[in-house]
């Protein structure tokens, strides 16, 4: 009997859980610590403790750090590069741009490989995949050597014009496997088939870098799931906002990376459609970030290539923008100005009111000193927090400013809010997107208790607080489908270009797409393919990523061209028909459609009174008695009107005077202004 | 929803600055989103701001270094010029008079006044790097011995009246550019930054009122203000100098002097440039209001570099220089290669100061943007037309923590990146044979420059070359100990005489298929005695490839083993003793 569905988001401090139980028709959540030193006994702690027999999982999900903080902890394994003889260095050159306007003493992203582990040997590919020279295979000899003398355990390769004729980067895969079984190796045109050598060199490497580690955890997470009665497959989230099998996320770790915060995306996708707003705008505030990202008729926005830590990775990803602001932002003073982040005092010592030795005033120590936050409540009551401590940190930096507390407790929540709102801002209105068209999906921690003033802030009507907003990102992926993304650039004006030309790339995308999908047991009708290409007006640098449908008929071309111009006006505010354009890649998202149940993931209620008692909450100075709810017990359809505050275990909503809250048959809380 | 603040306190004033660098970001944003050239929204060459209504900058964005606080200067020489009357609701100006603003005539500056119940409240204004304005040649000379042949002029000039186009200036400035439909495109992506702007400001004057926000403002610049005074108050009262040479001014062979004297006394910095060369033949002069940025930048490099600029910034700086000199251009002057002396400038400055400010300070860096053109006719497109344009990474100075970077773009340069040779390839019809770190170039120290870059070409069709390379005559300079570094140098082989060339720069030379061109960019200054870095460090320079064995030998002193990279303990000893008793020998009295 196969009845949950369960979604697992290895945070940090804290894996998150999210059942789905199919029988009965609704979905409970937990929470345990994490487990840094080996994930997935936290994982299993987890799982044991919420259900009684992993035999009984239909579908287990989840999102894992394990990639990222090995990344961000430079704990990653040694690499060799392999590249083409007379391009040593363009991985250490980094292409020579400064991400700082004012810095003299200037220093380059780390990279991940010092320049004497980049090796080289005689190849050369022509810009038009032609083979100028073949590949030397006794210049692999030194490598061979050195890799066994020195016991390294990853190589990544990658040859010049390798995403036009890969032939170089295979023979050398084969050539090492013969030689080295074993060896862990990370191809660049598999990894991202798309011009540019520095940064497919980065992302190799960076797969590479991480795949041992990856590897190593999900064989351990695996076999302990096995060993305990899981029969279903297991799945890992990734950063493009599908999932793939664990097999699959081996050879691709990469895209494990950013599998936390993409849940929230994804899970605002499907409010979206269960709430039928096609646009969401949706805000995950933790302890030390906030991430903003967006749901646009129904989808969310996606981008082709990001960088970590000033290092490129060229894949698909859910487009997240993060700043330093969270709970733990910590409050400072330069020439008697205040500042808010985005340092951040971190889990240790966490805010003053954690009273494990934070002394300077955080952003929670402000909510809890205004009486926004119930410190006997702070995640369901297991963790007491230290209303004193909080007003002694707010006072010693009030008193260098002669303000009072509540002034500056105030004066703190506005600083951050009005940064948060600036980053809000950088995805909506700096790229044509007018924010008054949205409504707001707040979650994390702290998201809900600052969700109403952002929203003031950027005029937004309504704000949607889901279920659970504390572990909302583990909820987001019960909601997806499998997804793979193929790219192949394809370099050719539109004018020199045919449909059978397009049809014959993206043919050849879609069945190694197929084939992947087939090796994770997608039965061949709940496949799905989506074509697109970036496309350019000849002679630019960056380029517009237009869906590609050839429904369009005869003039399939035309209709490319139509949607190209609109797609570009959107981005830019302006388009010129006529002009001419070019490909750039062709790409293909393979799918596989997953079964799922978007309603009722909210418990049963009690017959408990929701009213909790009533406490001093200060709004624009004054002290506003305050109604403090229990969200669990509040009914479907009340309506209250502010102020009051919401508490459950994950997460505090304020709900500020102006504002209404209603519960809606989801149970999301949904919050408008009063009319006036 | 109107706030009745009447005394500012921190908080409101936090709020405000961050509205006011919003605001920047967002006409930024506006300018890039919808730009018609590539050079603005790839190259982010440009900037904005919004300005208070004496034309104090109250929050700016910037995509080049250089461009730091000289918008506030045109809107000021409006004022000088005209009258404050002249300004009237709608208006929007345009200017891009070198003399005036500085730069070059690309650069256009358009900025619009900014009114509340008929009160003139502030600017808004921007600035972005026009393709083509009617040049001799296309894009601009790198010839031009006058401003005649560098394009059209315009002073303060209105090219909008009451929110609405005036048609005839547009249509002059049309007819003037090889490109006027984008040239069109891109002054309307100004104008819209500029309302952006102006909607922006109004937004957040509505919502504290005005005298809240001149009270923030007044605080902000105080808080500026007072971070700078404390730390010109913290180097020694004194004088500093420095000298060093462009190579020539792109026309003649002479080298052109460039001069710094640096005065501090108290909290204010003197920047005195006398001395430098008179005004050039060749197009190496610069405007003094851009004169006055780049002496800001330096500035900037070492004072405050993590803090916004506004209207507070800088009470503590005087540029001065002299009327017609290379400096302070005046008419008929040519413009067109402002910046090549503005990198040296810049260096200089530092170099200047490093005496005091020895742990902000670092060694000079390979100098100039190192410019390669090849144009030609593409056999593999049907002989179409292309021009490839590459400025070019090279190595940066070293500092008294760390060596200098090796292979980054040059400090008037920002966020600008190298062409990939795969995209490259792909465009032009030429092949990268080589890139890479040129061993021994960065200057030997204690901590050692960063080293410059070699990119062979090989042509696969007949081309015209262009260059323009700097600084072989003053190649970056070490501190406190640390050496030179080695300049640039260009190699052409197998050209049509079959004779080896090696110019530094050039105007169209003539090469056939099959020729090869290698440049090669300069190293960054060394820090300190190079006898006394780590020996593990030079170790792990020759297995990196940053220094050779005879580099490390003969500038570090330090020795290998015959046969592999262990180190030659004993005679290593004997080097560095020998390369330190020979260095007090010379330096010493």
């Amino acid at each position: 009997m196969s009845r949950y569905r369960v979604s697992v988001d290895i945070g940090g401090t804290f894996t998150d859980f999210v059942v789905h139980d199919e029988e009965q028709g609704y979905a409970f959540t937990g929470k345990v610590l994490s487990t840094p030193d080996d994930p997935a006994r936290g994982v299993i702690s987890g799982l044991t403790g919420l259900i009684y027999g992993l035999g009984n999982i239909a579908f287990l999900v989840h999102g894992t750090t394990v990639g990222l903080n090995a990344f961000l902890e430079r704990r990653g394994a040694r690499v060799l590069l392999v590249t083409t003889a007379g391009f040593r260095d363009v991985y250490t050159i980094a292409r020579g741009d400064r991400k700082k306007l004012y810095a003299l003493q200037y220093r380059k992203p780390e990279p991940l490989i010092p320049p004497h582990d980049i090796y080289t040997v005689r190849e050369r590919m022509r810009w038009d995949g032609s083979i100028q020279e073949e590949l030397h295979r006794e210049d692999f000899e030194p490598i061979i050597e050195k890799i066994q003398a020195e016991d390294i355990k990853a190589v990544a390769i990658c040859f010049l014009h390798a995403y036009v004729n890969p032939k170089h980067e295979l023979q050398a895969r084969k050539l090492l496997q013969e030689r080295l079984p074993g060896l862990s190796l990370s191809l660049s045109h598999e990894i991202a088939r798309e011009w540019r050598d520095y940064e497919r060199s980065s992302s190799a490497v960076l797969n590479a870098y991480v795949a041992p580690i990856v590897e190593r955890y999900l064989s351990s997470l695996e076999s302990q799931v096995r060993e305990r009665g899981l029969r279903s497959t297991l799945y890992v989230m990734q950063s493009n906002g599908g999932v793939m099998t664990a097999a699959a996320a081996r050879s691709l770790p990469i895209q494990t990376f950013l599998s936390g915060p993409v849940g929230g995306t994804i899970g605002g996708q499907a409010l979206s459609q269960a709430l039928k707003r096609p646009n969401l705008l949706c805000v995950d505030m933790g302890g030390t970030s906030f991430d903003a990202s967006l749901i646009i008729n129904g989808q969310p926005s996606f981008s082709t290539e990001t960088a970590l830590e000033g290092l490129p990775v060229l894949m698909a990803l859910v487009d997240i923008h993060t700043i330093g602001a969270g709970g733990g932002s910590l409050a400072w003073l330069e020439a008697g100005a205040l500042r808010v982040g985005p340092r951040s005092a971190g889990a240790d010592p966490g805010p003053a009111c954690y009273g494990l030795g934070g002394t300077q005033p955080t952003v929670t120590d402000a909510n809890l000193f205004l009486g926004r936050m119930n410190p006997d409540y702070f995640l369901g009551g297991r963790m007491g927090l230290d209303r004193q401590a909080a007003e002694k940190a707010i006072r010693s930096v009030a008193d260098h400013l002669e303000l009072t507390a509540e002034a500056l407790a105030e004066g703190m929540l506005a600083v951050i809010n009005a940064r948060m709102a600036d980053a809000m801002r950088t995805i909506t209105v700096r790229q044509g997107i007018d924010p008054r068209e949205y409504s707001l999906v707040a979650f994390g921690g702290a998201g809900p208790m600052h969700a109403a003033a952002l929203a003031e802030e950027l005029d937004i009507k309504e704000v949607i607080i889901p279920w659970a907003p504390g572990t909302f990102s583990a909820w987001g992926m019960l909601q997806t489908n499998v997804r793979h993304d193929l790219t192949q650039t394809f370099y050719q004006t539109m004018q020199a270009t045919t449909l059978e030309d397009l049809e014959g790339v993206y043919g050849q995308l879609e069945e190694q797409g197929r084939q992947i999908l087939r090796g994770e047991e997608v039965p061949e009708e709940q496949m799905g393919f989506l074509r697109t290409a970036d496309m350019r007006y000849i002679g630019q640098e960056y380029s517009v990523n237009v869906q590609v449908s050839f429904e369009d008929g005869e003039d399939g071309l035309g209709a490319i061209n139509a949607r190209f111009h609109d797609a570009y006006k959107t981005r830019y505010g302006h388009s010129t028909p006529g002009a001419p354009i070019e490909f750039v890649n062709l790409r293909v998202a393979a799918f596989g459609k997953l079964e799922r149940h978007t309603a009722g993931f909210r418990p049963a209620k009690g017959h408990q009174s929701p009213d909790t008692g009533t406490r001093d909450v200060i709004f624009h100075g004054q002290a506003v008695p305050t109604k403090f709810y229990r969200r669990d017990r509040l009914s479907t359809g009340i309506a209250l009107a502010g102020p009051h505050v919401i508490e459950e275990e994950t997460a505090t909503t304020v709900v500020p005077p102006g504002w209404i809250s209603r519960i809606d048959a989801l149970g999301n809380i949904i919050i408008t202004r009063k009319e006036s | 929803m109107t706030q009745t603040t009447k005394a500012i306190n921190p908080i409101t004033t936090e709020i405000i600055r961050n509205f006011f660098i919003s605001c920047a970001e967002d006409m930024n944003a506006t300018l890039i989103r919808s730009a018609y050239t590539p050079i603005i929204y790839e190259g982010k060459d440009c900037s904005v701001a919004l300005l208070d209504e004496n034309g104090e900058v109250l929050g700016q964005s910037s995509g080049l270094p250089l461009f730091l606080g000289n918008l506030e200067i045109c809107v000021k020489l409006t004022m000088e010029m005209f009258g404050r009357q002249v300004f009237e609701p709608g208006d929007v100006f345009y200017m891009n008079d070198p003399y005036m603003q500085g730069t070059h005539l690309n650069d256009a500056t358009i900025f619009a006044p900014i009114f509340l119940k008929g009160r003139l409240v502030g600017f808004a204004a921007t600035r972005a790097h026009w393709l083509d304005v009617g040049a001799k040649d296309p894009g601009g000379p790198m010839d031009s011995v006058n401003i005649y042949q560098e394009g059209f002029r315009f002073g303060p000039t209105r090219i909008c009246s009451h929110y609405e186009l005036r048609e005839d200036i547009v249509d002059i400035l049309r007819r003037n550019g090889r490109f006027g439909y984008s040239l069109v495109g891109d002054m309307n992506a100004q104008i819209a930054a500029c309302r952006k702007g102006e909607e922006r400001f109004r937004a957040i004057i509505d919502r504290f009122g005005l005298e809240t926000i001149w009270a923030a403002r007044d605080e902000i610049f105080r808080q500026s203000a007072q971070l700078d005074r404390e730390a010109i108050e913290a180097i020694p009262n004194g004088t500093y100098t420095a000298e060093g040479c462009l190579d020539n001014d792109g026309i003649g062979t002479e080298p052109v002097v460039v001069k710094v004297r640096v005065d501090i006394s108290g909290d204010q910095m003197t920047i005195d440039l006398a001395g430098s060369s008179p005004a050039t033949t060749g197009p190496v002069n610069c405007g003094i209001a851009q004169t006055i940025s780049a002496a800001r930048v330096a500035y900037k490099l070492l004072i405050n570099p993590d803090r916004p600029v506004d209207g507070g910034t800088f009470p503590t700086l005087t540029v001065a220089a002299s009327v017609g000199s290379m400096f302070y251009a005046q008419e008929p002057v040519a413009c067109q290669w402002y910046f090549t002396p503005l990198g040296l400038l810049i260096d200089l400055i530092v170099k200047a100061l490093s005496p005091a400010l020895p742990l902000k300070a670092a060694g000079a860096h390979y100098g100039d943007s190192m410019v390669i053109y090849l144009a030609g006719l593409d056999p593999r497109k049907g002989n179409i037309p292309f021009l490839s344009v590459e400025a070019n990474p090279g190595g940066w100075g070293a500092f008294a923590t760390g060596d200098g970077q090796d292979g980054l773009i040059n400090n008037v340069n920002g966020g600008f990146k190298d062409m990939p040779v795969e995209v490259f390839e792909s465009k032009y019809p030429v092949q990268i044979r080589r890139y890479g770190f040129r061993p021994d170039s960065g200057g030997p120290g204690k901590f050692r420059g960063g080293c410059g870059l070699y990119r062979e070409y090989r042509l696969e069709a007949d081309c015209g070359l262009y260059l323009w390379f700097e600084r072989s005559k003053t190649p970056a300079w070490g501190l406190f100990g640390g050496r030179d570094a080695v300049g640039p140098e260009n190699v052409i082989e197998g050209n049509s005489s079959g004779k080896m060339l090696k110019p530094l720069k050039a105007n169209n030379i003539a090469l056939k298929a099959e020729a090869t061109v290698t440049i090669n960019t300069g190293g960054g200054g060394g820090f300190g005695n190079p006898w006394e870095r780590d020996i593990e460090l030079v170790r792990r320079d020759v297995l990196d490839g940053y220094v050779t064995r005879e580099g490390a030998e003969r500038d570090y002193g330090v020795a290998f083993t015959a046969d592999g990279l262990e180190v030659d303990i004993e005679v290593t000893r004997r080097l560095r003793t020998e390369l330190s008793s020979s260095w007090h020998i010379l330096h010493k009295p």
